[in-house]
């Protein structure tokens, strides 16, 4: 092939302080954007954590267990059948009503709730909070879900349900 | 195939072509920030406050590149731009994949809520997957193009000198010898890179 663009390419005629400026730029523009515009959020924290969420680390959810929390599993049905936290009842976002209207009992006895979902920028366990707050029940977020538990070496029960 | 890399309208298809995508694709993420930081969080490859700022800046930094591409201006730097931030998606999303993360939405362009299952985009389109990543590598190959191959006529600074230098002494215009100044500019048309 032949390739004027290789003397082209030497010469690098492209101008670095422009580039930068664009990457500047944008990046002010953004955080402008953010702090004026009415539609930014903050920034500081997890984006999926709003105003009376309240989270809890591993260690502390096992304590809850231990002490005869009610953990809560957000995600999707078909999850909950494969495998669980021990004595977790299925609670998934989608199908939140007729999930509460099955553990609402058990709910409203609790002693503890902790909900939990796939981890890692999940919002489930989030929104299944929310949601038992608006009927009265408080329920702690496992910080970074299912994930933060097995990785702690903590007991999954992978007994299949229906 | 040189000569149509460098051709100018071959720039120019690309170059609006490109601008259009990252204008269009910047806008929903510009519209609601934190819809789109759930998404980049959601893709694992930074954590929840760099999510933020990433999801914060991105969106500005192709809205900025895309409009400099389509009004032609800074056009190599802009497209270096664009083709940077194509090669951070197609690692990251080579990574997504690796890890069998399963991104329903990859936040690309539009950023509404995977939910239902839609016939048109399907889910193979709208998620992180084979589609995304040639889709990228195309986008990426025309920004390329837009930096590496000078257009061969109306382009800008040097290489505008350069093209008339070649087709003057291709017409046996130049001074081959007398003219010292003039002979040593033509061997070395690269010295005068700065517009």
């Amino acid at each position: 092939m032949h390739w004027d663009g290789a003397c082209y390419f030497r010469n690098m005629a492209v101008h670095w302080k422009r580039f930068i400026l664009i990457l500047v730029a944008g990046a002010a523009a953004g955080f402008l954007w953010n702090a004026a515009s009415g539609r930014g959020f903050a920034l500081g924290r997890s984006v999926l954590v709003q105003a009376g969420d309240e989270l809890v680390q591993v260690a502390d959810a096992r304590t809850l267990l231990d002490r005869g929390a009610l953990f809560l599993d957000a995600r999707p049905r078909d999850f909950w059948r494969m495998s669980r936290i021990p004595g977790a009842l299925p609670l998934p976002e989608d199908d939140f009503d007729r999930g509460f209207a099955e553990a609402e009992e058990r709910l409203r006895r609790a002693s503890g709730i902790v909900v939990y979902c796939s981890g890692f920028g999940c919002e489930a366990s989030h929104v299944v909070a929310r949601k038992l707050r608006e009927r009265g029940l408080i329920a702690a977020i496992l910080d970074e879900g299912l994930p933060a538990w097995q990785d702690a070496g903590l007991p999954v029960d992978t007994e299949p349900r229906s | 195939m040189s000569a149509l890399l460098r051709s100018p309208r071959v720039h120019l298809v690309l170059r609006l072509l490109l601008g259009a995508v990252f204008v269009y694709a910047s806008l929903d993420k510009i519209w609601d920030p934190a819809a789109f930081a759930k998404i980049v969080y959601q893709w694992q490859v930074v954590g929840p406050v760099a999510s933020n700022l990433v999801a914060v800046t991105l969106p500005w930094v192709e809205l900025l590149a895309g409009l400099l591409l389509i009004a032609g201006v800074w056009k190599r730097e802009s497209a270096l731009v664009v083709a940077l931030m194509l090669v951070f998606f197609i690692v990251a999303a080579g990574t997504v994949m690796a890890r069998g993360i399963d991104v329903e939405n990859c936040g690309c362009v539009s950023l509404a809520k995977a939910g239902a299952p839609t016939a048109w985009p399907p889910a193979w389109m709208k998620g992180v997957g084979w589609f995304l990543v040639s889709r990228n590598l195309v986008f990426l190959a025309a920004s390329l193009v837009l930096v590496l191959a000078a257009p061969s006529r109306q382009g800008s600074g040097s290489h505008t000198e350069t093209a008339r230098q070649r087709a003057a002494e291709r017409a046996g215009l130049t001074p081959a010898s007398g003219a010292g100044s003039q002979g040593g500019a033509t061997q070395r048309p690269s010295a005068q890179g700065k517009t």
